[in-house]
Order: C-alpha cells, then sequence, then structure tokens
C-alpha cells in the first residue's frame, strides 16, 4: 500500500467571487514507505505549493486545496482543521523549508529551536537527552557546543542539519525538504544529501526532496517527478532516460555532461505563468515537436504506472 | 605572450584577525576566460572586489593594462573605470526594486555613454535583447522577473559600459538549470565577441564549462592552479578532488534501496 496518495490535486488562490487563481493542478503522485522522490521543475512551477499542501500551511501564502485527494496512510490531508493539523505536523510530516538561509528563528538558540521541535513531535520525552541524539543523527560532533549557540553562528551546512533535525525529532512517516541546499556549497550539498539518505536507511523515512537540479535527483532518489506552469508531466524512475519533451531539454542542459565550449542546449523562453496558462499543454509553446491538438482540451494529464508521461505524443520525442 | 589585460601579484586582504585573502597571484589575457572556484568563506568574493577595484588589498598589487588599479585615491581611474564591470550572486542586490530593467539598464547606458535619453532607450532595448529579454519584460520591475531574467538583466547593465572585463561573483547560484544553461551560453557569446570573463562559483561543472584556466581557493589562499580540463582530469590538492566528487552526476550510486 502507498504511504502517500494524491490524486487530482488543485490548489489555488480564493479570489471571493471571481474563479480562484489555480497554481498547481490535477497534480497526482504516490509514495511508498522509504521511497525518495525528487520533486524538480522550473522556479514558479509549483513545488512549494504542493509541499506546502502536505503540512497544511497553505492558508499563510493565501492558498488552499480546491478540489482532490491526499491520503496519508489511512489519513485524509485534504480536509484537515488547523487542530489536528497539530498532530500531524512534524509527528507524521516534517518539513525542511527552502533557503538555508532563511531557516531557523535568528534569536532562539540552538537548543530552544530542538526544544520546541521536540515537544511539537514526541511530547513527553526527555528533551535535553532527544535532543543530543537528533544532533547525532544528523551527524553534528560535538553537540554540547552547538546547543547553545544561536543559527548566524553556523555555517549553511550546519544550520541545515540542524533544520533536518528538527524536521525528524517526531519521527515522521515522511520527510518533505523544499531545496534544502540551494545556495550551499558543492560540497556542503553532498553531505546533507548523504544525510538524507542515511535517515532514510536507519528511520525507513520516505523523502521528497524538491530541486531544480536534475542531476542531483537523479543521484540520489528512487523516482522524479517533473513539474511544468502547475502540472506534473513525467514520474521516471531515477536513471531512466526520460520521456517527457520538457524532461528531455531539462536532461540535456546539464552542465556537467557539456563539451566544455559547446553551446549548452537550452530550453527556449519561459513557462507561461500562473493565471496566463494557455489551454492544452502548457509546454507547447516550448515544445520541438508540439502537434495542433496539443493546444486543446484540458492539460495532458500523466498516464502510466512506472514510468509516467503526460505528454500526448510520446512516440515524437526523443 | 599576450600582456594581460589584468594581473594580480601577492595581494592580501585582512579583516582584522580574518585573513581572507592570502599572497593571490594570478592574471587574465584579453578575451580570456578564469575561473575562481571554492567554499563559502574562501575569499572569492573579497578577491572578486578587489581585482574589480572596489576594495584595495592589505597587501599586494593589481595592474589593468599594465597601470595600477590602487594608485591614490581612487580606483580604476578615469577612462579605466568603466572597462571593468561586476554582476553579482543576487540580482535583487544591484536592480533597484523600483526600476524597470529598462530603466536600470538605460540609467547605466546614459552614465556610461553620456547620450539622450531617446538613444539610452534604443540602446538598452537592443542589450536586453541580445540577452534574451524581450521588450515587454524589459519593462518590467525586477520582482516580476524571474531569477534568471533579474540575472541576464544585471548583465546587460554591467555591459552598457562596454567593458573589456565581467568579473561574476557566484551568478549562477540562485537561478534554475534552464536558467543557468541560458546565462551561460551568453557568456560564451561574450567570450567569442572577445570580452574577459572572470568567473566566481562554488561549482566546478559551471567553471569547467565556462573557464579555460582554474584557480581553486581554500581558506584565502589559491592552492591549486592550471588548465581547466587538467585540474578535472588530474586535480592534485585533495580539496580540489573533494569538489570534483561533489558534482552532482559524477557521483557513485550507492544506499539504494
Ligand atoms: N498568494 C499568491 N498569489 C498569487 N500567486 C501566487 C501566490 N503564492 C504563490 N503564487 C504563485 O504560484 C506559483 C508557484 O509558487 P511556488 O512557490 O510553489 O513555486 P516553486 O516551484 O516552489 O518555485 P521556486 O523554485 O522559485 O521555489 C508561482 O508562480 C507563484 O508566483
Ligand atoms: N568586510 C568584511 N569584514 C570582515 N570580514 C570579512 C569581510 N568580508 C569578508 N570577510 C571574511 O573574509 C572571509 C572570505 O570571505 P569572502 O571573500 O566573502 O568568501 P567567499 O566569497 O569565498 O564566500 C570570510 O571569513 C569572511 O567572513
Ligand atoms: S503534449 Fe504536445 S506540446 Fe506537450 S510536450 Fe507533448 S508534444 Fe510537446
Ligand atoms: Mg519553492
Ligand atoms: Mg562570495
Amino acid at each position: 500500500m502507498s504511504l502517500l496518495d494524491i490524486a487530482d490535486l488543485t490548489i489555488g488562490i480564493p479570489r471571493g467571487r471571481a474563479t480562484p487563481l489555480v497554481i498547481v493542478e490535477n497534480a497526482s503522485l504516490r509514495l511508498q514507505p522509504g521511497e525518495m522522490l525528487g520533486l524538480i521543475g522550473e522556479s514558479g512551477s509549483g513545488k512549494t505549493m504542493l509541499c506546502r499542501s502536505l503540512i497544511g500551511t497553505l492558508r499563510r501564502r493565501g492558498a488552499a486545496i480546491l478540489s482532490g485527494r491526499i491520503t496519508l496512510a489511512g489519513t485524509d490531508l485534504a480536509h484537515t482543521d488547523e487542530h489536528a493539523w497539530r498532530d500531524i505536523r512534524g509527528r507524521r510530516v516534517g518539513y525542511v523549508p527552502q533557503s538555508a538561509l532563511a531557516g531557523p528563528n535568528p534569536v532562539m538558540t540552538i537548543a530552544a529551536q530542538l526544544r520546541e521541535a521536540i515537544l511539537q513531535g514526541t511530547p513527553g520525552t526527555d528533551v535535553p537527552a532527544r535532543a543530543r541524539e537528533l544532533l547525532d543523527l544528523v551527524q553534528i560532533r560535538r553537540p554540547e557546543r552547538v546547543l547553545d549557540q544561536y543559527p548566524h553562528q553556523l555555517s549553511g551546512g550546519m544550520r541545515q542539519r540542524v533544520m533536518i533535525a528538527c524536521a525528524i525529532a517526531g519521527t515522521p512517516e515522511l520527510l518533505v525538504a523544499d531545496e534544502p541546499t540551494t545556495g550551499l556549497d558543492v560540497t556542503v550539498q553532498a553531505g546533507i544529501m548523504q544525510l538524507l539518505r542515511d535517515i532514510r536507511a536507519r528511520l525507513g523515512t520516505a523523502i521528497i526532496l524538491v530541486s531544480h537540479d536534475l542531476a542531483l535527483v537523479d543521484d540520489v532518489c528512487d523516482r522524479i517527478l517533473v513539474m511544468h506552469a502547475g502540472a506534473c508531466v513525467e514520474s521516471v524512475p531515477a536513471n531512466a532516460a526520460p520521456r517527457h519533451p520538457y524532461t528531455i531539454a531539462l536532461n540535456r542542459s546539464r552542465i556537467e555532461l557539456a563539451e566544455p565550449g559547446a553551446p549548452l542546449l537550452t530550453i527556449a523562453g519561459q513557462p507561461p505563468s500562473v493565471g496566463d496558462w494557455p489551454p492544452g499543454c502548457r509546454f507547447a509553446a516550448r515544445c520541438s515537436i508540439a502537434q495542433p491538438d496539443c493546444g486543446l482540451g484540458p492539460h495532458p494529464p500523466l498516464r502510466g504506472e512506472a514510468h509516467a508521461n503526460a505528454c500526448l505524443h510520446p512516440e515524437r520525442a526523443a | 605572450m599576450i600582456a594581460p589585460l589584468l594581473s594580480a601579484r601577492g595581494v592580501a586582504m585582512r579583516f582584522g584577525r580574518v585573513a581572507a585573502v592570502r599572497d593571490a597571484t594570478l592574471s587574465i589575457a584579453p578575451g580570456e576566460s578564469i575561473g575562481i572556484v571554492g567554499e563559502s568563506g574562501s575569499g572569492k568574493s573579497t578577491l572578486a572586489r578587489i581585482l574589480a577595484g572596489l576594495q584595495p588589498p592589505s597587501q599586494g598589487e593589481v595592474l589593468f593594462r599594465g597601470q595600477p588599479v590602487y594608485a591614490g585615491s581612487i580606483a580604476y581611474p578615469g577612462p579605466l573605470r568603466r572597462q571593468v564591470q561586476m554582476v553579482f550572486q543576487d540580482p535583487y542586490g544591484s536592480l533597484n526594486p523600483r526600476m524597470t530593467a529598462l530603466a536600470a539598464v538605460a540609467e547605466a547606458c546614459r552614465f556610461h555613454e553620456r547620450c539622450s535619453a531617446a538613444e539610452a532607450n534604443i540602446r538598452s532595448l537592443d542589450l536586453l535583447a541580445r540577452m534574451g529579454i524581450g521588450p515587454d519584460d524589459a519593462r518590467k520591475k525586477p520582482r516580476l522577473l524571474s531569477g534568471g531574467q533579474r540575472q541576464r538583466a544585471s548583465v546587460a547593465r554591467a555591459l552598457s559600459a562596454s567593458p573589456a572585463l565581467l568579473i561574476a561573483d557566484e551568478p549562477t547560484s540562485a537561478i534554475d538549470q534552464s536558467a543557468q544553461a541560458q546565462l551561460l551560453n551568453l557568456f560564451h557569446g561574450l567570450l567569442g565577441q572577445g570580452l574577459s570573463i572572470i568567473l566566481i562559483s562554488h561549482d566546478l561543472a559551471v567553471i569547467r564549462y565556462l573557464a579555460r584556466r582554474v584557480h581553486v581557493m581554500r581558506d584565502g589562499e589559491i592552492v591549486e592552479t592550471g588548465d581547466t580540463a587538467d585540474v578535472f582530469d588530474h586535480p592534485q590538492h585533495p580539496y580540489t578532488q573533494a569538489l570534483i566528487a561533489s558534482i552532482p552526476g559524477r557521483r557513485p550510486k550507492e544506499n539504494r534501496p
């Protein structure tokens, strides 16, 4: 059975009597216990909004679930009120927010941050002991020293390890990490990725790792869900050849595969903005194999099981 | 040998007890691209600011076209000033949030070229178009542009001075993969037109793609220097080896269930 089952999820901004502004449309996704999924897409494609729906914080960005289902091991997350979220957030779903810089509360010591996370995640535990255990889990050496420090006294990588410690304080079944290493050094990034894999191996946590770096998620995850302009366009096993024209193009624009000096293959233009989506496939204006029927009707849904693709003309893509 | 465009010899920078840069020596020829790679805090930005004339070093000398950059009270005296331009990691910092991209570039154009407002507009629209920003997007304020567009707008602004040398400090760190590819292509085209580029990054894959030579910095020191391809294939310093091993897509795949 799946741990997480998202079906036809539409997220948007309600606008009084006007029709809501749709930000994520008909997203579908299934996650097995202990699976590590990479969620990628250009800036603005809706990755953070999808993540927020899993921890019940859409409202803080003025957004709401407009339709669809989210089920976490039998629990309905799509119709959960704030009171019920308090039992889920931190206990069943942990969250590492986007940006290492915006991370922790600047005026609280690490000990205080961890204490808050522990009280939320596993009320009634011995806080100091659990705090040391968590710092040990995220491989912070000399935890006694770190506990009394403030976030600004730590390096970006250490701060992010603390954020991960807070997120797993309640031993959640699902950990959502929204671009946990964007802006950090590649060596630090490699360490954090190894840490996420260790956590998955030791605690059996399923992980959703948001990134805009295809090479990174291809390396670390079991499967990759690709978003473009609010739609899921492909769900591809790591290391498998992509089949959707957008993913194919993204894959070709990877610099570490490029010959130095040879022009990089890029995707023309920008994705259409929220509120400005054309009918049909939203990649059509940038797609080299678009056909007349691509611009008709609703956005094509993901089709297929192990390797799902939303392109209407997969046989033409190469 | 071609005379270098810019050279630095024995440059050091201390901030109190912190030695941000120690004894750095490097040079760049006209039309050449060099990379500076290193982790956060290794001194890359400090060195870049020294080379750009924004920060007098505590020791050492910087020469641009054979003339000292820091002589007397102002760096890059007279006509040399505009020949070196810098772009930063966070284009928010360098673009005025209340000005459209077009207005920002036109302002720089008028400053450097002393041309009329109408001329500056035409020149700026052309520069922005070359950076892949059409007339509609050119009239947007920074917050309505994507990160990649903002970054290309700030490159357009830097280019309005018709510089000989562009120093780019982590220009791709804050933008997504496809925007990164667009920006690197653009830099590549500029190199083809004779511009020299100093590219600073913590990502060796970016450096490998664009820079012919690379300097690896650690704790304020240049620990390895060489042709990028050589350094990439045969890294000597353990730190360089660690950097290369950290590039996604080059890591071994273990720990899979
Ligand atoms: N309150 C709001 N009103 C209008 N549009 C919004 C609102 N909140 C978010 N959006 C838009 O929804 C889209 C998706 O936002 P989201 O933060 O999920 O993107 P993302 O994929 O996480 O991007 P990034 O990679 O930049 O983090 C964006 O175009 C954003 O501008
Ligand atoms: N204005 C300053 N005052 C004090 N210390 C500084 C200043 N600028 C940089 N430093 C210190 O110098 C070192 C190198 O910094 P920087 O050049 O910004 O590194 P990088 O760009 O490689 O991340 C760091 O330890 C940083 O804290
Ligand atoms: S559906 Fe059509 S436009 Fe969309 S990716 Fe496939 S071929 Fe291209
Ligand atoms: Mg986001
Ligand atoms: Mg820097």
